[in-house]
Order: C-alpha cells, then structure tokens, then sequence
C-alpha cells in the first residue's frame, strides 16, 4: 500500500508540476478544496488520464472522479480496490 | 438535406478558421483543410510583405477542428493547450490538413491531440484541452 501511495504522490508531483507542494501535503489533505492543495477540474482531467496510463484504472465520470480524487489516501486504495498498482 | 457540419461552428465567418471537412467520425476524429491566402486579412499586417500564417491562428483553427467533434450541441471554451509547437512557418498558397482526435475527458472537459500538416510535412501539433459551456456536451466516460 505504501509503495502505491508513494507512486501516487509521484504521479502528483510529476503531472500537475507540483513537486513541493506535493511533499507538504498529507495523505487525507484534500486535493481539491482551497484549503486543501487547490486543484481545478483540468487538474483532475490530467489526473484521471495519468492514472489510466500509469496504474491501468479508469475512473468512468465526474461523480467517481469527484469520490476517487478526494485525498492521496482516496486514490491509493481506489487503485487497490481495482486489483491494480 | 444534411446540415453542413461546418455551420456548427459558433464562429462568424471572419473567424472561421476550417474551410472544409474531409472526414468527421462525432466525438472521435475530424480530417479538415484551411486554405490559406495571400489576403486573408491577418497576414496584411503578419508581417507587411512578408505573410506568415500566426501560429496562434493554427491554433486556433486546431481547437475549431477539435469542437467540431464535440456532442452535437455543445458551446465550448478553449481550457488549456499542452505541448504546442510550430515546425515551419505556414504561407500564401499552402493547404493546411488539419487532423483532431478526441483522446478521453471528463465532465465538462475534453481532450484532443491536434496535428496539422501541408502536403505531408508535419507543421504544428498540439494538445488542446476544450471545456463544454451547456449540458449537452458533458462528457459521458
């Protein structure tokens, strides 16, 4: 599970450019509220296309995204739930 | 008749940037052309006697090309443009093919990899993300 999340962390940093930002964050802070780290809906497309191209799982519409992409931890075991990762 | 696809475009005709549609499968793949010409009136002042198609204009008519394979329907905003580049320069007299793929969205967004082309050489690509201003055209995966 450890090494999902790290890979999920990664995939943060790397994608949306938001290294330290990243690094600053915990696991359950909320990726998309301003008081979270304040991600927007083209982060959250590049997200979910980052995910299927990294992890293999497709996240189907916005009310799974908006579940799924809620916090590192959300998407860690989304990925796990998948049999993915 | 058929409506003409291009009569889709929200765009008035001086800002119409697609000439034509070769080819159109909704919501996956357009093959389109602009003509481009020596008094198109963008290229009096782009440069005065010396005409270059302005890259942003390539751009643009990518990211018509691409709303065109939006959900019938749709009014769309451009959301972001990735990995942009320009090859050469494009001038009076070249046809520009314009070739869009839908790849994946989500709600309101779509994504599209654009690439356009004279004769068979490569002049500009990019990714163009393109948000969906009504219902009609939310994304459905």
């Amino acid at each position: 599970m450890n090494e999902i999340v790290q890979r999920v962390r990664t995939l943060l940093s790397t994608r949306l450019k938001l290294a330290k930002a990243v690094d600053g964050i915990t696991d359950e802070t909320p990726l998309f509220a301003p008081n979270g780290l304040g991600l927007d809906s083209i982060d959250a497309l590049e997200l979910v296309l980052g995910l299927e191209k990294e992890f293999g799982v497709v996240v189907e519409d916005r009310e799974t995204a908006i579940k799924v992409l809620a916090s590192i931890k959300t998407i860690a075991d989304f990925i796990q739930t998948q049999g993915k990762g | 008749m058929e409506r003409d696809p291009l009569s889709y475009l929200p765009h008035g005709i001086s800002f119409r940037f697609i000439d034509r549609i070769l080819e159109l499968i909704p919501e996956e793949r357009i093959v389109a052309l602009k003509n481009v010409t020596v008094n198109d009136p963008h290229l009096q002042d782009h440069f005065p006697g010396n005409p270059i198609m302005p890259g942003v204009l390539l751009l643009e008519a990518m990211a018509q090309a691409s709303g065109l394979l939006l959900p019938e329907g749709s009014s769309a905003l451009l959301a972001q443009v990735k990995e942009a580049r320009f090859r050469r320069p494009v001038v009076p007299g070249d046809q520009v093919r314009i070739e869009a793929a839908r790849r994946g969205g989500l709600g309101m967004l779509h994504r599209f990899e654009a690439r356009a082309f004279v004769d068979s050489a490569l002049i500009a690509e990019a990714e163009i993300v393109l948000a969906v201003t009504n219902p009609a055209g939310e994304a459905k995966e």
